[in-house]
């Protein structure tokens, strides 16, 4: 049995739900208690599980981020949260230095299964350090799992085995999906990490997207005159790739569209693979689409001429036949 | 004029023996790194024993010790790490404390409770925090001792680690080993008169004690310790020791005063002064300590033999550790 729930309150079940189940979880940052998250994704979890277990921090992500490291090595499983994405900047030392190094350089000794989650991606109008999709630059340091989420199915099934995954887990919401609605199981389940999702089925061409991007894909698949196959890579970090080049075995066309900066961008990473190891089952250079190389503007025109848009993305697709 | 003993003789010895061999290690990892058999730099601790081993002295097995400064090595043996463990991890080796992994500046030992050291200096004061809050969410009396430099404490994360301690009172003791020098800067031009003063603002106890004097530190971290244990939070110690050495061998030290340098040797050489006074005090006779020495350079030379037999990593390690696979839910 399914029922329909929006993003957020899939994240909150979530975690809900990983408080209940193990005693070593416990949620903390800014403004988590009663105010419940500047999207509602904690709201109720404070009552329900008390000051223990929930917790507001004072305001410094580099706090948050390095309180976190150091709770998960000392056997508990923090889920610390970033009030934007944008903010893991803030704490660039605790999130490029410490987190996803201290594992590798104990020789495996220390364990630091924590996970931080942070709204990402533009289009409310927040300007440009509210709005920025920050999982390449995450993806840039190994040792991090760098997670997104597209649906609020993705959103509960991977945030849930984000919390029970033994590495320092990115996990990335997108803000503009907050109210969005989906189908979530009623019973309990999680979704794997490290694997990339068949999201539609088609022919002609592979449309590799995700989040917000994953959604205007869909209206350029509607627009264009191909048969379009979605694969929503779910973890950047590491990368399913295979799935990728499964899909792109059968399609032989690759259009890559994703809410990070195209310049070092993960499109370029992701075509990348292909080129390099299945160049022979592509029929048309691949296509890559990102964020324009500025910037996140504010005003609406601006910020929506820095997104690839469900036309960008449709003149992508028809650009390889 | 003749000093107390104010712990008893066993002890006494203890501290002793603990400092020499802090200072013969090190002595003989300044001689293997420039033979070139230890690769990276090299930073020693001269000067910093007393301040390494009274902290060590103060700490139950079960606390957890998050490495700070510069001043590595005589903080990882403070803490019981098996001296074949360290030098196998100086030398990259695989019988190394982290596989070769880290290296001087990362030995880590979780078993032993040592969480290890953030290489960016000043950023291991918020993971120590985090390690005293999972102490308390699993209710022991256990506490998380983290040291930073004098330099250490001009970071923005060492006075956010100060703030979430205190914002929970938390199991933390913040130990500045202010030596007098970030690298070249001296400590002197930074306002507070004691570094410990920065625990002012957030109404810890502070202290500010000689750093050089081993019973001194002990005493002083034994008590922060206390406190944290009986749920009494956070405290900032200053310990003010000399650098008796260079930054990290190879550094000139052009910046210092060489008569004032040479004055500092005599005075605060906690190893040489501590000596003195267990001799006075008829705690120790120079027959005694000879055979402590003899001891530990034959413990330091197994640990030497050791590093050098152990093998060098396979490249392909070099793949291991970064993750760990499978990721949840992965090939179900």
């Amino acid at each position: 049995m399914t029922r329909e729930i929006t993003y957020v309150e899939a994240i909150a079940e979530a975690i809900d739900e990983e408080l209940e189940r193990d005693d070593d979880v416990i949620l903390f940052g800014e403004d988590v208690e009663e105010f419940g998250g500047n999207f509602g994704e904690t709201e109720g979890l404070y009552k329900k599980h008390g000051r223990d277990r929930v917790r507001n921090t004072p305001l410094s992500e580099i706090g948050i981020a390095g309180m976190a490291l150091g709770a998960a090595v000392g056997g508990i499983r923090p889920v610390a949260e970033l009030q934007f994405a944008d903010f893991a900047a803030t704490a660039g030392d605790e999130v490029f230095n410490q987190i996803p190094k201290q594992p590798y350089v104990s020789g495996g000794q220390i364990e630091a299964p924590l996970t931080i989650f942070a709204p990402s991606g533009a289009g409310i109008g927040a300007g440009a350090q509210h709005s920025q999709s920050v999982h390449s630059w995450l993806g840039n340091v190994p040792g991090w799992v760098v997670v997104t989420a597209t649906t609020p199915y993705d959103a509960k099934g991977l945030f849930k085995s984000a919390i029970r995954d033994d590495n320092p887990v990115f996990f990335l919401p997108h803000k503009m999906l907050s109210e969005t609605k989906g189908e979530v199981p009623d019973e309990e389940y999680t979704l794997p990490l490290g694997e990339a999702a068949v999201e539609e089925d088609g022919e002609d061409v592979t449309v590799v997207a995700t989040q917000l991007m994953f959604h205007r894909a869909k209206e350029a698949a509607a627009e264009v005159d191909a048969d379009v196959e979605i694969v929503n890579p779910r973890t950047f970090a590491p990368l399913d790739t295979e799935t990728i080049a499964e899909s792109v075995r059968k399609t032989g066309r690759l259009v890559v569209v994703d809410e990070t900066v195209e310049r070092y961008g993960t499109q370029g990473h992701i075509a990348n693979e292909i080129v390099e190891n299945d160049f022979f089952s592509l029929d048309a250079p691949p296509k890559t689409i990102g964020v324009k190389d500025i910037p996140i503007p504010l005003s609406p025109p601006l910020e929506q001429e820095a997104l690839p848009s469900a036309d960008r993305i449709a003149d992508g697709i028809e650009s390889l036949f | 004029m003749t000093q107390n003993v104010s712990v008893d003789d066993d002890m006494a010895r203890d501290l002793l023996e603990e400092m020499l061999r802090i200072d013969i290690f090190e002595e003989e990892t300044k001689e293997r790194f420039g033979e070139g058999e230890i690769p990276g730099f090299v930073h020693l601790s001269g000067g910093h024993e007393g301040s390494h081993v009274g902290m060590g002295a103060a700490m139950r097995d079960d606390d957890w010790l998050a490495v700070g400064g510069a001043r590595l090595i005589g903080q990882y043996i403070a803490k019981g790490v098996p001296l074949p463990d360290i030098m196998a991890e100086l030398y990259g080796r695989v019988g190394g404390s982290n596989k070769g992994h880290g290296g001087q500046m990362h030995v880590s030992d979780i078993d032993r409770k040592l969480y290890g050291h953030a290489a960016t200096i000043g950023s291991g004061q918020n993971p120590a925090v985090g390690l005293g809050l999972a102490e308390e969410m699993k209710g022991t009396d256990n506490v998380a001792v983290t040291t930073i430099g004098d330099g250490g404490t001009s970071r923005g994360s060492f006075h956010t680690a100060l703030v979430f301690a205190a914002y929970w009172d938390l199991p933390v003791v913040f130990v500045i080993e202010n030596n007098q020098w970030a690298i070249s800067t001296p400590s002197e031009s930074l306002s507070p008169d004691s570094l410990s003063d920065y625990g002012i603002p957030h109404n810890m106890p502070t202290e500010s004690i000689d750093g050089s004097d081993v019973e001194e530190v002990y005493r002083a971290v034994s008590e922060a310790i206390e406190r944290a244990r009986n749920g009494e939070g956070p405290s900032v110690i200053e310990s003010r020791v000399v650098r008796l050495v260079p930054h990290f061998e190879g550094d000139k030290e052009t910046y210092r005063d060489e008569e004032e340098y040479e004055q500092l040797k005599e005075e605060k050489d906690p190893i040489g002064n501590y000596r003195e006074r267990l001799l006075e005090n008829d705690v120790v006779t120079e027959a005694e300590i000879e055979d402590m020495i003899t001891n530990i350079e034959s413990e330091v030379e197994e640990a030497v033999e050791f590093a050098r037999e152990s093998p060098e990593p396979e490249p392909e390690a070099a793949y291991d550790h970064v993750y760990r696979t499978p990721l949840y839910g992965q090939g179900e």
